[in-house]
């Protein structure tokens, strides 16, 4: 028999808490009602943690395990976890013991509903304020500009169809935007409350630094979604202003000339221009060249309609 | 033979429901009525996209017509060409009619429309000769079309009517994304798929008349500025780009050697000389345009490989 859902959790020397928390997700498993794994990735911890899973799995007979090379980053570690997952169903969360496997359930009884993707929402979080205030400006500001609405992207315990998130190819740290990418293949998307507690043992592995890091990815999502089945129109949408920024320029230099300005002033307008008009037409030349990469890629749309694609009346095949 | 037709439908009609238009169910009866009149077997498949539940409260409504109707929905707004391309993986049929979701052109025309795929036709595009509809509309697509056929050097005249025939093998060999299920015809015809127009009579017209926002014009540039690129450059980019390069290039070189001429014969100073900017500008444009060239004929080189460049109409 298949397996029905797997737990992803990415491991980054966290040897103090991969014990507790394999013992309180099988604690949790003797109730689900159907099989289930567990998949620890550890993402090239430089301790003790992979010791501490191997002596695990002799006793815990779900518990599968990936070890990386080296340290990845904790989206890496994830999408490691969903190519080698088994499951239908994936849920993955922290390492740190702050989520709670109790909350599993719920989880699963939301996207029972007909949701593709469940995303816990921290409503009390037990963080220092210098986490949780670069990560509540993220979270609006992902809110804002990505047409997805939740009150936390960043919280780990999340759960997926698994046909929704395989197809959906991440890189960069970008599993705070895997419900908005789901989204723009028409992914359901919900949110519930869940349970967060104080770290134990190790250290938080963010920084206030990792703003800028997530602004840039914003950045990049945002842009990503808008235009990457129609790249040229986003490059012409840059490059119009710049249009009209030389057109207006060129026009002051023609009239610098004919009325007969200071010579200087002509040339400072001709310059302008020139270089306004320069950049409008090298964000062209780039709106081609997107729109080649887009038409070589593999990016199958069709292969996305599937899984968004529901059925009223009919069969699906 | 009877029995293969018997399970797979001779027609189907894709409809694309983009909003909730209440002239849905009156299109789905005029299709009922069309095919019905046809010895074949027929299906309608509507695909929604992103209108909440306006197509289930619409369908509750009708009777359910002998499981010929299949029905389905994006629970949020895609791209047209996945919705079409959606219908499509639903369908079985031979002859694929894709229209939108209200009634464009007259039965009898949709009729005309469906007898005219002969042997020698691919696809039939509709030609609304009388419009009905206001003269700023109609201006704005003559424009539209005498721009497309230009640009693709092929013979269309009513690119923006939603109503279209495909046979099976057009929407299978033929790839398109993004916006460019607009240009599924011209595309379709550049891989070898033999187009033909019929005229038909305009029904009515239930769409916003007047001028669109700014925006929306230049998306359409965007639209045909892609077409261009995708017919003629897609498996040979560095063309492209070295006829813009080469342009720039050769624009500042000429410039430079004014500057350089003026100089020697009539010694104006080189250095205020108001075109030594322009030449310089222009050539750095002209070298970077081309190297960007470069660049797309690797990508093309390095990742297009794969892309079939041919279709194949038959093998003996």
């Amino acid at each position: 028999m298949g397996v029905h859902l797997s737990i992803v959790i990415p491991l980054y020397n966290e040897e103090d808490s991969v014990r507790e928390l394999v013992s309180s997700i099988v604690e949790c498993a003797k109730d689900f009602p159907f099989s289930h794994e567990i998949l620890l990735v550890d993402d090239g911890s430089t301790d003790g943690t992979w010791r501490v899973i191997e002596e695990l799995s002799t006793s815990v007979p779900t518990l599968r395990a990936i070890k990386f090379r080296r340290n990845y980053g904790q989206t890496s570690a994830m999408v490691a976890g969903f190519d080698h997952a088994r499951g239908e169903i994936i849920v993955t969360m922290d390492g740190d013991l702050q989520n709670d496997p109790r909350d599993i359930p719920r989880l699963l009884e939301k996207l029972e509903e007909g949701y593709d993707i469940v995303s816990g929402w921290r409503v009390h979080r037990r963080d220092h304020f210098s986490r949780v205030l670069p990560s509540r400006i993220a979270n609006a500001i992902i809110s804002l500009t990505t047409g997805v609405h939740l009150h936390d992207y960043g919280c780990s315990l999340k759960a997926y169809r698994a046909e929704c998130i395989r197809s959906i190819k991440a890189y960069g740290e970008m599993h705070r935007f895997f419900p908005a990418l789901a989204s723009m293949t028409g992914a359901r998307v919900a949110e519930i409350p869940v349970r967060h507690h104080e770290r134990k043992h190790g250290t938080s592995k963010y920084g206030f630094s990792r703003i800028f890091k997530v602004l840039s990815d914003i950045w990049a999502i945002n842009l990503i979604i808008k235009f990457s089945s129609n790249p040229l129109r986003g490059f012409l949408f840059c490059a119009v202003p710049f249009v009209l920024l030389s057109l207006f320029f060129w026009l002051l230099c023609a009239l610098a000339l004919f009325y007969s300005w200071t010579q200087g002033k002509a040339q400072v307008f001709m310059f302008s221009a020139l270089l306004s008009g320069a950049a409008a037409v090298h964000l062209v030349v780039l709106g081609f060249l997107a729109e080649l990469v887009v038409h070589v890629s593999d990016l199958s749309h069709t292969h996305l309609s599937k899984l968004t694609k529901r059925c009223i009346n009919g069969e699906t095949r | 033979m009877s029995e293969g037709t018997e399970r797979h439908p001779r027609y189907s009609a894709i409809v694309l429901l983009e909003d909730q238009d209440s002239d849905l169910i009156p299109l789905v009866d005029t299709l009922h009525r069309v095919f019905s009149s046809r010895p074949a077997g027929y299906e309608i498949i509507i695909v929604a996209n992103g209108v909440g539940g306006f197509l289930r409260r619409a369908l509750a409504s009708v009777a359910m017509c002998n499981g010929a109707l299949k029905a389905y929905e994006f629970p949020s707004k895609v791209s047209q060409s996945v919705c079409l391309k959606a219908g499509f993986e639903e369908s079985s049929g031979e002859i694929i009619i894709v229209c939108g979701s209200h009634r464009q052109i007259t039965e009898s025309s949709l009729m005309r429309l469906l007898d005219s795929l002969d042997e020698q036709t691919d696809i039939v595009n509709s030609w609304r000769t009388k419009r009905n509809d206001s003269t700023f509309n109609q201006l704005q697509s003559r424009a539209f079309n005498a721009l497309v056929r230009k640009i693709a050097r092929c013979q269309v005249h009513d690119l923006s009517s939603a109503v279209k025939v495909y046979r099976r093998s057009v929407l299978e060999q033929t790839d398109f994304y993004g916006n460019m299920h607009r240009f599924l015809p011209i595309i379709a015809e550049g891989k070898g798929f033999r187009t033909k127009e019929v005229e038909c009579e305009h029904y009515r017209w239930t769409g916003k008349t007047g001028p669109c926002p700014p925006y929306e014009y230049i998306e359409r540039v965007a639209d045909l500025l892609t077409l261009y690129f995708l017919i003629g450059f897609k498996n040979k980019p560095l063309r492209f780009f070295n006829v813009l390069g080469t342009f720039f290039l050769l624009l500042g070189f000429g410039c430079l050697s004014y500057v350089f001429l003026d100089k020697m014969l009539l010694g104006h100073p080189v250095g205020g000389h108001p075109l030594l900017l322009l030449s310089l500008f222009s050539m750095v444009l002209g070298v970077q345009v081309s190297s960007v060239g470069l660049l797309g004929e690797i990508i093309a080189f390095t990742h297009g490989r794969h892309k079939r460049q041919y279709t194949i109409e038959k093998i003996l």
